[in-house]
């Protein structure tokens, strides 16, 4: 019912309708009722009203519940570096994420079957097979590279290990895995499986099971993050362990060995500590890149690029995996730079365009080279990819400004429009739900059951006229949502040409253009006037709403306003903590909001703030419960 | 609740136990073969067959059928020959006794996996060749379908014989790419390792307790958890159970595996790939007819530049003979052609096995089917307009493979089928229909790539 009073779909049309402060009253009562309710799946976060969370100043400390949270796909390669730091091949990834749009990887979400089981099996088996990879040389037992000393030391067939051997092996292998101690009764349980296997007289194949065991544990392959520090107003924080381990996935998908010895220390203990870590943590270059750039591509999305299957043009170059890397590295510059963020990411002028480096074998400096070129003996007149982003030649200084007045921001590189496109065409309807969502706090609802959504196939018209169809009254109470935001997106092509005119069938032509004998001799198709505008509709804030002429007018309003860039925080806080925010998380998101704000829009202190607050380091107590 | 139906809610709603579960395919394949059920009720199993290096469409060809001279068929209708009393191609004549079960498929395509050399785990699944297992591929798409004590048996023949697992033509879902075990010897162990000797019967009694081991290691882990977090922790825990549970029905089944299991000798640790790739059909039709599993991958090579190489017959090298090395025959089509008849005569051999099995009133054949095609399509360098496909058998009498020769479409026809289209058939078939298989072609905006081929369903 709240979705419906949110969308605006309820009561229907020939009702009498609510004014818009009474429905809102309404969704919000609904809201704070059910308060503990967290939406569950991804894309359901802005079901939690945005003004009961910015609306006003929210006081008191939060906490999330206990939970442990299965590794990402990428946390479980980086458990692989932490086990073991040579080539393992034959290792397959055993976890994946839910096929949704947007943040995926909540901790709610995912537990482990038996097929990821089977392919941790076999993982496991290869790890401990390279830890201890060995041969014997005049007699005498040798490491090869990468091995662990340790375990190598337990391959002879010849040697019965000690029980002192065997519980060192185990409490090597828990600080590998798991980045703590074995207990006493945990120790005695794997050397105990040791000798069930050892039966046999097989003892070396035994020792790899006992090893394989720890690598298979629940706590290794979940981050426990339960909340064990004294229980203080129904609560409690991280313990030091949890903590370490779950700062260091949060940023760079495995455990950093400086927050491990600190976290022994017992120094996370204040959040100034935990913060001075996390900090440390953001401003190494080599370090928590990747995390980082991961919350880009799945809120923007544009990664998604290279998933759309178009024809290869014969005019220019369609290369999605550079259009891709190309914007990768532009979210990066910005990050570096690390001054007002948000809005850079929606208006910069700046691009990297067709981009790469090499060695300079003289200077040993990587310089830019095109990522693509073209064959320049054979090429039939191929514009190259510099084309799609309306540049000339190669810039050599890269990021390069790009022509003005046509593109700004992410959401005008070739990779975003492309990644919104489908096969044959521009996708209007995705792109204004994008906006919808993950700029206004929006919510759309799914497709209904049974509708087939189609555009016709009238290839006379442009395509905004074909998106028509949307404006009959059953499909417009959703399309609103959406169509005339991603309307003005049709200044560029389904390649991500910026383009002012728009090529469809000439009808009357085509009749005409045939042979003496009537044979047609193919479509001939006409320039038609392009329109670029759109409206921001029901956005929540008055000032954003009303008509815009074309895409960049749309982005640099947006860009500017307070509700966006709160948005993107709970966006944000989504990923750093792995669930939707509920009301309670309202003090944390706005503390996040405060910090960016007052940093002069530096990313790296909201991620600090998200990660300091409450919501991530505190866990209720009455859901830690026995069993 | 989360996402994924935990097992334990599925077993609670059923009220059966656990090894119930996981034993009631293998009983109720046994209860059949005891009672002579019906057709409908006995189990159906599917074969792949995927071999390496492309399949020429002239291999399909019977005695006086010709291809175009330009190579390129063009025909808009389906265009059917009888296989009665023709003669087939000498490349696949030891697939004569089989003729009046035999369906040739010729012109479906799979361009949307167009890759050099394979379209690797597009091949089985109907998606860019490049971009790792995009989605699930069709053998394990039917092994859910025809559930076994193993779902599915993936095993073949290695590109080079250092390599034990092939990882590129066979997945589960996205991202889960699913392993060809390229060794005889740890296929076996798997398989029946319950009822092997030394080293084997020791590595399987070992990973008995490491899943005993890990099932109450689990367990212990999830105490003190709340109710939501402890069904995280149980699925694994029950993960655990449920192997656990398949290495004991081994165990408890040694005597028939015994009997059925394979005797390998020298094949088992064979470094020559004719003798790995017939250990694995031995022990493909010893899994089957154990009643082990439904659903069985074979690979000869294949994925990426992984050809395999047979220099037992003097073709050491299959990319060379892609262009055009004859390793002193009259031209490398006749290297082509010996490699087919070698892997023709292996399927031909399982099938006859299968076919010498009684279930009720008719053999193990008679509820089989084998599909065998190439990873690389109609050629060494492809262009996947046309995919040949050799069906052997009919699947308990769900498809028509009756002695058919099909000329499908010409690619860019309205009518044309894909390969989505074939394998969306064979989901019909085995009961869980599906319409929609991998990634559309987005060059056949004319043609409608979902649903089931109907010709071919009975």
């Amino acid at each position: 019912m709240r979705d419906q009073l949110q969308a605006d779909t309820m009561p229907p049309p020939e009702e009498k309708r609510p004014d818009a402060k009474l429905a809102r009253a309404v969704t919000d009562w609904i809201t704070t009722a059910t308060r503990q309710q967290v939406a569950r799946l991804p894309n359901d976060g802005n079901l939690v009203s945005h003004d009961l969370l910015f609306g006003k100043p929210a006081e008191g400390g939060s906490a999330g519940p206990a939970r442990v949270w299965r590794l990402s796909p990428d946390g479980y390669l980086g458990f692989v570096r932490e086990v073991h730091r040579g080539r393992a091949d034959g290792l397959v990834q055993p976890f994946t994420l839910i096929p949704e749009r947007g943040i995926r990887d909540f901790s709610g979400l995912y537990s482990i079957d038996e097929s990821s089981t089977e392919i941790l099996l076999r993982n496991a088996e290869i790890i401990v097979a390279g830890q201890t990879a060995h041969s014997f040389k005049d007699g005498k037992l040798q490491g090869k590279n990468d091995t662990v000393g340790e375990f190598v030391k337990l391959m002879d067939p010849e040697l019965a290990p000690t029980p002192a051997q065997l519980e060192s092996a185990v409490q090597l292998q828990f600080r590998l895995a798991i980045g703590r101690k074995a207990s006493a009764d945990e120790v005695t349980r794997f050397v105990a499986l040791y000798e069930k296997c050892a039966v046999s007289g097989e003892r070396t194949a035994a020792i790899k099971i006992m090893l394989q065991a720890v690598l298979l544990r629940a706590d290794a392959m979940y981050r426990e993050e339960l909340g064990s520090g004294p229980a203080n107003e129904g609560r409690r924080l991280l313990a030091q362990q949890e903590l370490a381990r779950s700062l260091g996935l949060a940023i760079m998908d495995r455990r950093d060995s400086v927050l491990t010895q600190a976290a022994e220390k017992g120094e996370l203990s204040t959040k100034e500590q935990i913060a001075a870590q996390v900090r440390r943590l953001l401003s190494d270059p080599k370090l928590g890149q990747s995390a980082l750039l991961r919350f880009f591509r799945e809120y923007f999305e544009y990664h998604r690029a290279a998933d759309v299957f178009k024809d290869k043009p014969k005019a220019f170059v369609h290369e999605p995996k550079t259009l891709v890397s190309d914007t990768d590295r532009l979210v990066k510059h910005i990050l570096s730079e690390d001054r007002d963020v948000f809005r850079q990411l929606l208006t910069t002028r700046l691009s990297f365009v067709n981009y790469s480096t090499k060695e300079n074998k003289a200077t040993r400096m990587h310089e830019p080279v095109p990522a693509v070129t073209l064959n320049p003996h054979n090429n039939t007149g191929q514009e190259g990819l510099e084309y799609l982003y309306g540049v000339g030649e190669f810039p050599r200084q890269q990021p390069t400004e790009l022509p003005p007045d046509a593109r700004i921001g992410i959401l005008m590189q070739p990779s975003w429009l492309v990644a919104f496109s489908t096969n044959f065409d521009n996708d209007p309807v995705r792109r204004g739900r994008w906006i919808r969502e993950r700029l206004l706090g929006g919510t759309v609802p799914d497709l209904p059951i049974g509708v087939v959504a189609q555009v016709p196939d009238a290839p006379e018209q442009t395509f905004r006229h074909r998106l028509q169809v949307t404006r009959d009254a059953k499909c417009w109470k959703c399309h609103q949502q959406m169509d005339e935001l991603g309307l003005p997106f049709e200044n560029f092509d389904h390649y991500g040409r910026f383009r002012t005119t728009e090529e469809v069938l000439d009808a009357a032509a085509t009749e005409q253009n045939v042979d003496n004998k009537g044979k047609s001799l193919g479509l001939v198709h006409k320039e038609v006037a392009l329109v670029t505008t759109g409206v921001v509709e029901r956005s929540g804030d008055p000032a954003l709403d009303g008509a815009v002429s074309d895409p960049r007018e749309m982005i640099m309003r947006i860009a500017n306003s307070e509700r966006a860039r709160q948005v993107f925080v709970r966006h944000a806080f989504r990923y750093f903590l792995g669930r939707n925010e509920s009301l309670a998380d309202a003090a944390t998101l706005q503390a996040a909001d405060r910090a960016y704000t007052e940093r002069d829009g530096s990313f790296r202190e909201l991620v600090v703030s998200l990660l300091t607050s409450d919501s991530f380091l505190f866990r209720k107590v009455q859901l830690a419960a026995q069993e | 609740m989360t996402v994924e139906t935990t097992r334990r809610e599925m077993l609670k709603l059923s009220g059966y136990g656990a090894s119930a579960a996981i034993l009631s395919p293998l009983l109720s394949q046994l209860s059949a073969h005891a009672t002579g059920a019906s057709a409908a009720q006995l189990p159906k199993r599917v074969v792949f067959m995927v071999q390496s290096n492309g399949m020429n469409p002239s291999h399909l060809m019977p005695a006086g059928m010709e291809r175009p001279k330009n190579g390129k068929p063009s025909n808009e209708k389906l265009e059917e020959t009888s296989l009665q009393d023709r003669t087939l191609h000498k490349a696949i004549e030891a697939l004569s006794p089989f003729q009046d079960r035999l369906a040739l498929l010729q012109g479906l395509s799979g361009k949307i996996a167009l890759s050099d050399h394979s379209a690797n785990h597009g091949a089985l699944g109907c998606f860019p060749a490049n971009k790792g297992p995009m989605a699930q591929t069709i053998d394990s798409a039917l092994s859910e379908a025809l559930p076994g004590v193993f779902p599915h048996v993936a095993i073949g023949m290695p590109a080079n014989t250092e390599t034990l697992m092939n990882y590129a033509i066979s997945a589960s879902g996205p991202g889960k790419a699913l392993p060809i075990v390229c060794s005889p010897a740890l296929a076996f162990n798997s398989l029946f390792g319950s009822v092997a000797e030394g080293a084997g019967r020791t590595a399987f009694d070992q990973k008995t307790n490491l899943l005993e081991f890990m099932a109450d290691d689990v367990k212990r882990t999830r105490n003190g958890l709340a109710a939501e977090e402890k069904q995280k922790f149980d699925q694994y825990a029950e993960a655990f159970e449920s192997l656990h549970a398949r290495q004991q029905e081994l165990l408890k089944k040694s005597d028939s595996l015994k009997q059925h299991a394979p005797k390998l000798g020298e094949k088992f640790s064979s470094t020559k790939s004719s003798v790995i790739l017939e250990a694995q059909f031995e022990i493909a039709g010893a899994a089957l007819i154990a009643g082990l599993t439904n659903v069985v991958t074979l690979t000869s090579g294949g994925g990426g530049q992984q050809f395999g190489k047979f220099p037992e017959f003097n073709i050491p090298d299959l990319h060379g003979i892609g262009h055009g090395a004859n390793n002193g025959r009259a031209s490398s089509e006749d290297c082509f052609v010996e490699l087919r008849q070698f892997h023709v005569k292996l399927i031909a051999g399982l099938a006859q096995k299968l076919a010498s099995v009684k279930e009720g009133d008719g053999t193990m054949l008679d509820n089989s089917l084998i599909v065998y095609l190439s990873d690389s399509g109609e050629s060494h360098h492809p262009n996947l307009l046309e995919w040949p496909v050799i069906l052997i058998g009919n699947l308990g009498g769900r498809l028509k493979t009756s002695g058919r020769y099909l000329q499908f479409p010409c690619y860019g026809s309205p009518a044309h089928k894909t390969m989505a289209n074939l394998y969306c058939t064979l989901l019909h078939a085995a009961g869980k229909p599906r319409d929609k298989f991998g990634v559309a072609d987005p060059g056949l905006k004319d043609s409608d790539q979902t649903g089931p081929i109907v010709e071919l369903l009975a």
